[in-house]
């Protein structure tokens, strides 16, 4: 579509369209409705459902019932949104049923800013359902990546049978820039594989892996429940049935780590010092390293693009050439705790900013420089 | 009716019979009369999908062997909805409690009614939360005992009839336990017409309510709704305008139901071109 002028949440509802996505239910809150309006402009054209709920409760609902039957659904809220979410994310989670889930994220807590950003949810995404069971978390750092990202989503939702969280931030998703979507790199679409042969089993599955799907309403009988259950689908109370089915769902995404690990980074010869960082910040990370770099400071930069599954390997990979490693984030310190699980506290400096603003480049240097 | 139409056994998983609901409750003849109002209706099993909470009255859908949803506490319309949209042609049919439909759901339930989606909703009305242990229900009513009312309750109840109507559902009826051929019959109309439908049916919960409020067993509780509701009109009302009045209360197939007015929309988003 050549050079256009788009922001983050226009280009996430292009990435959904892009992915096959043929469903979509919302509840407006800034700064995700354009999400929701983008869609509105591109779905029904192609006859599929764009939906207005009478709540995010609702809204959620109405997603889970279609991916049950087989639709590809998005949504898209902001922080407040994801809090009315989450019985319904654990139900997803739970029962396995794939859809994805658009955080733009604003300053929290509660209310908060509705117009301003701030990279608040990043452990409520992952810890905001019941039971602990790993989610899979994308990060976009800008437009294009918000299109790219949003079909990485779809796929990883529709292989592992999960919902897939977008934690874009409202300074990505309401900010117009420049970009050409055809220059992006998409990868091949993935669709959840479909159960053949006779007798089936809503949940077995192969043990780190996710059932094959048959969808409510067609001619095989599909039973669906939010009580424990085991590969049959019927509330079960039985330890071995139940602790298979945990780990299942566990390992099911831990396991796939290295397969969901997406990242970005400059590496500079001679730099004794890594930052890390994700979303909108990591644009200020690049520009401030940039210009250290044409001052004679080489200083290497790690972008996440996946921050849930923490991406153990590739940090663990990537900071032990490093005698330093700086950490950035738009919230004071929610990503750092997992950075620290993998790389030695001695080597690590961190600056957080939940003030409304962006980190500014300067900032980051001095940070870089004298942290 | 002849007595091949009260085998059910082919609508049903019979491995987890008998079911679990307590001595004496309502809500097994609740599911017998709405297997027979779907085989009386000659429906596929492969065309309905029952969509339920969470509560005593949803353990109704592990008993069907239909597409079955067995989701949340009062979101079962939400999903259902969402089934609905994507595949317009399934008979949609939710049963609900008191909590599913009109205290955690109500939500759901008035916005369901007001736009007039094809869902049938069986309202499972036995004025307290069984499962839990016996807390009162918005259709409790004031006065009466309950776990969380040992003082007695002073919330006033909702007429669940009353309400759907306001909220705009196009099928509105009433039954009880206590007649379950009219049940029947009210259930098939029901999933029969286009729209949102509501099937209120008084059930009896002998465990909680009974016990709490000392109104008697299965069979008192039964007794009470065969002397205390009357058909919709009846000129016992004259002498005793308090009776509950049973039938149906709307039908009105002139609202455009909402998957075909949904259909509309793509018509025209898509300009004429599907």
């Amino acid at each position: 579509m050549a050079l256009s002028f788009m922001e983050g949440n226009e280009a996430i509802a292009r990435g959904a369209i892009a992915a096959g996505c043929n469903f979509f239910a919302g509840y407006p809150i800034t700064p995700a409705t354009t999400v929701f309006a983008n869609m509105l402009k591109m779905l029904p054209p192609k006859g599929g459902v764009c939906i207005q709920g009478e709540d995010e409760i609702a809204s959620m609902g109405y997603c889970i019932g279609a991916s049950m039957a087989g639709k590809k659904a998005l949504t898209a809220t902001s922080g407040p949104g994801i809090s009315l979410y989450s019985e319904q994310i654990s139900f997803a989670i739970g029962s396995e049923i794939p859809m994805v889930i658009v955080d733009v994220q604003r300053l929290g807590p509660s209310t908060g800013s509705a117009t301003r950003g701030a990279d608040s949810d990043i452990q409520f995404l992952q810890w905001g359902s019941t039971s602990g069971v790993p989610v899979i978390v994308l990060a976009p750092s800008d437009a294009l990546d918000c299109y790219v990202l949003t079909v990485h989503a779809f796929n990883f939702s529709e292989k592992y049978r999960c919902p897939v969280f977008i934690a874009s931030n409202k300074e990505i998703g309401m900010t117009k820039e420049s970009v050409d979507l055809d220059t992006a790199v998409l990868p091949p679409i993935v669709n959840r594989t479909f159960y053949s042969g006779d007798g089936f089993l809503p949940f077995e599955a192969e043990p780190a892996a996710a059932p094959p799907f048959l969808p409510i309403g067609g001619n095989t009988l599909v039973r669906q429940t939010s009580s424990t259950h085991g590969p049959d689908g019927f509330i079960t109370i039985d330890p071995e049935v139940i602790a298979a089915n945990q780990q299942r769902l566990r390992d099911k995404i831990l396991m796939a780590e290295e397969s969901l690990t997406l990242y970005e980074e400059t590496v500079r010869e001679d730099a004794d010092t890594l930052v890390i960082s994700y979303g909108v910040t990591s644009r200020a990370v690049e520009d401030s390293c940039q210009q250290l770099a044409e001052s004679g400071t080489p200083v290497s930069t790690l972008s996440l693009k996946t921050l849930w599954p923490v991406p153990q390997k590739l940090i663990l990979e990537k900071t032990k050439a490093y005698k330093k490693i700086v950490v950035i984030e738009m919230n004071l310190g929610q990503y750092i705790e997992e950075i620290r699980k993998v790389v030695p506290s001695s080597n690590l400096v961190f600056y957080g900013q939940m003030n409304g603003l962006l980190i500014s480049p300067d900032k980051i240097m001095e940070v870089i420089t004298h942290g | 009716m002849s007595k091949k139409n009260y085998d059910v056994t082919g609508y049903i998983r019979q491995r987890f019979f008998p079911q679990m609901w307590c001595p004496g409750c309502g809500h097994g003849t609740v599911l017998g009369s709405l297997l027979r109002a779907v085989k009386e209706l000659d429906l596929d099993k492969n065309e309905i999908v029952m969509t339920s909470g969470i509560g005593c009255s949803s353990r109704i859908s592990g008993y069907v062997d239909f597409h079955s949803l067995h989701t949340i506490h009062g979101r079962a319309l939400a999903f259902a909805t969402g089934v609905k949209l994507s595949k317009p042609s399934l008979t949609a049919i939710v049963p609900m409690g008191d909590g599913d439909a009109l205290a955690i759901g109500g939500n759901h339930f008035i916005h369901a009614a007001r736009r007039n989606i094809d869902i049938t909703a069986i309202v499972m009305n036995n004025r307290i939360y069984g499962m839990t242990g016996g807390q009162f229900s918005p259709l409790s009513g004031p006065g009466k005992r309950a776990t969380t009312a040992p003082y007695s309750t002073i919330d006033r109840n909702f007429d669940v009839v009353d309400l759907s109507v306001s909220a705009g559902a196009t099928f509105v009826a009433r039954s009880t336990v206590y007649h379950p051929q009219e049940s029947i019959d009210l259930i098939k109309r029901a999933i029969r017409h286009k729209g949102f439908s509501v099937v209120e049916i008084l059930s009896q919960c002998p465990t909680h309510f009974g016990r709490k409020n000392k109104v008697g067993g299965a069979v008192e509780m039964l007794e009470y709704y065969k002397q205390r509701t009357v058909k919709i009109g009846s000129k016992k009302l004259e002498k005793d305008p308090t009776l509950i009045q049973r039938g149906i209360f709307v039908d009105n197939s002139e609202v455009p139901e909402y998957c075909d007015a949904y259909d509309l929309v793509i018509e025209k988003a898509m300009k004429g071109k599907r």
